[in-house]
């Protein structure tokens, strides 16, 4: 019997932790590294997204970044031509760009290919989301869209005053963890129930009476619109939209924190995200040396523990029951319960 | 009796192989229906075809008066019918409890509308009790919190019927619901099918091998070979044809 309270409890205490540990980051470290905290904020709900479209849907996307990118300009966009538009609904707009651009591949792509075909079609369009953006002089070409202000948050009453890094870092964090529960709740409520069920066997799932189409859909909109959301949240922290952000690399970056954590739990991306920001932290004075080190990590997480990292924690924890089993039961429902937090 | 469905002069080939030719088929309300033959003879393309798996190439079938021709096979599936699989078909990563869940909400979404997709991590209490009334009423109780995919080709059949059940059909379809038993689970099956039956006011479509199956559960018997009927009435009537006894009696 599953206990889904219990299970709510451990997920919002682990988001919970997670935020408190980016809350005392900027205390403890210089700004460079508080800056890089906040892209690996970003990050995590960017992976969890992508994540939610690999495991729950059984989606393989290799374009992730048009969303990203396509989030990223809307707010760009709007924060520089459009500068009367309250900040809240600029970040509004870069998701629904992102839901819109998903929307209108989505009905093309999964009505003809699913799989590897999906996959190269996702890359393909998203490719092609790059070059749109680097020909077009609206959105400044090659050289992007630069000085992006931060935003005040006029809510009438009071103003939240976001325009110093260290508050707009403070912003992010917070709004990331929202939308990892957000996204956690969706996993668990019947409609992320039914699209697990889509992955795990569709003609089942159709002769349920179900649409299978259309639920895929769902999906795709969903983590397109998070992917940019993310993407939109971004842009005022850099203050630069480049054409970078819409580039294939970015749509790997989703894939690598995913495999590195762990594809089968939920907070997999995140502890991806986390180490991957770790290394690129750790190597940020030699050049190149992050990309090997990642590859080199990837390779050897892929071939010794194809669960990622979290699932390597989960067999230590199995393999530690297994030989208390007996002697102490209290330990053993301790186990059981962070297990649930998957 | 009314009828239920109707498939009139169905064709259906795959590639320069015919299936089925010609085909005339119905269901009508109340019967526990019958559809056998030899191997290859078509049932499962039949029922593939009236359930909606696959397109026919031509002829119309009909769902209580609806021309369903067009529809797929959710669409059919909203109208009333509910089907397992010759091979069950299962979710394999969900306990057996969180497939009769699964089930359940999707009939409430048809019901309730999308809404009821969202806004709660837990299954209502209603959805609950509803699949711990399945699990009990199907003798799911040792493997509940199992995942499906472990558990043995007999609970993974009945899992499959408790989740058609759990959508509330009027017309149920089973290919080869005894297909890999044992002659003690398939005493058992029966039991089981003919209880649901009653309990449920269903009217059943089943392919079968099993003899003792069939004789056991079918009101009216459809006999297939080669693609074609070559007789269709009560059992006892069936097993009385000459030409039922030739192709049976022929293979040997």
């Amino acid at each position: 019997m599953i206990d889904y309270r219990a299970r709510f409890r451990t997920n919002l205490m682990i988001a919970g932790c997670g935020l408190a540990a980016f809350a005392v980051v900027p205390f403890v470290a210089n700004s460079g590294l508080m800056f890089l905290a906040g892209l690996v904020a970003i990050n995590i709900v960017f992976g969890l997204s992508w994540n939610l479209l690999f495991s729950g849907a059984g989606l393989l996307s290799f374009g992730h970044a048009m969303f990203f990118g396509g989030g990223a300009y809307a707010m760009a966009v709007v924060s520089l031509r459009m500068p009367e538009v309250p900040f809240v609904i600029g970040l509004a707009l870069g998701a629904a760009c992102g839901g819109l651009i998903a929307l209108l591949f989505g009905i093309i792509a999964l009505r003809r290919a699913s799989g590897v075909y999906f996959a190269v079609l996702t890359l393909a369009f998203s490719e092609l989301v790059h070059i749109l953006i680097t020909k077009t002089t609206f959105l400044g070409r090659n050289d992007g869209l630069v000085g992006i202000r931060r935003p005040v948050i006029d809510l009438g009453v009071f103003s939240i005053d976001l325009t110093s890094a260290t508050s707009y870092y403070y912003f992010i964090i917070v709004v990331m963890a929202l939308v990892a529960m957000m996204l956690w709740c969706f996993q668990n409520s019947p409609a992320g129930r039914l699209i697990q069920a889509i992955r795990q066997d569709m003609t089942r799932t159709a002769f349920l009476g179900v649409h299978v189409q259309v639920w895929q859909l769902t999906a795709f909109v969903l983590s397109g619109s998070i992917a940019a959301f993310c993407g939109a949240v971004m842009v005022p922290f850099t203050q630069i939209a480049s054409p970078e952000i819409a580039y294939w690399t970015v749509s790997t970056q989703p894939i690598l924190f995913t495999l590195l954590g762990g594809a089968g739990y939920f907070w997999g991306p995140a502890v991806g995200a986390i180490l991957f920001g770790t290394i690129d932290f750790g190597t940020r004075t030699m050049q190149g040396l992050s990309e090997i080190t990642v590859g080199i990590l990837l390779l050897a997480v892929v071939l010794m523990i194809p669960g990622g990292l979290l699932g390597l924690l989960k067999r230590r924890r199995k393999k530690a029951r297994r030989m208390a089993e007996g002697s102490s039961p209290a330990q053993h429902e301790q186990s059981g319960k962070t297990e649930a937090g998957q | 009796m009314t009828r239920i469905m109707e498939a009139r002069a169905i064709h259906k080939s795959y590639g320069l192989v015919k299936v089925l030719e010609n085909v005339d088929f119905d269901l009508e309300d109340g019967e526990a229906h019958v559809v056998i033959g030899p191997n290859g003879a078509g049932k499962t393309t039949l029922f593939r075809c009236l359930s909606g798996e696959t397109r026919i190439n031509s002829g119309t079938i009909t769902l209580a008066g609806d021309d369903v021709t067009q529809l797929a096979g959710w669409e059919r599936v909203q109208r009333g019918i509910g089907r397992s699989f010759q091979v069950a078909r299962i979710f394999p990563m969900m306990s057996a409890f969180e497939n009769l869940i699964v089930a359940i909400e999707t009939r409430e979404r048809k019901d309730k509308g999308l809404w009821s997709s969202f806004g709660h991590i837990a299954p209502r209490h209603a959805v609950m009790d509803e699949a711990e009334r399945l699990v009990l009423e199907l003798g799911l109780e040792d493997t509940r919190d199992e995942s499906a995919g472990t558990l043995s080709h007999g609970d993974k059949k009945r899992l499959e019927l408790a989740m058609s059940l759990a959508l509330r059909p009027q017309i149920l379809m089973l290919d080869e619901p005894t297909a890999g038993m044992s002659p003690s689970d398939r005493a058992e099956a029966v039991r089981l099918v003919s209880q649901v039956r009653e309990r449920y006011g269903l009217t059943l479509l089943l392919t079968e091998h099993d003899m003792e199956v069939v004789f056991g559960l079918a009101t009216r018997l459809t006999v297939l070979h080669h693609g074609e009927i070559i007789a269709s009435g009560e059992p006892h009537e069936v097993r009385a044809d000459a030409r039922v006894r030739e192709v049976y009696l022929g293979q040997h």
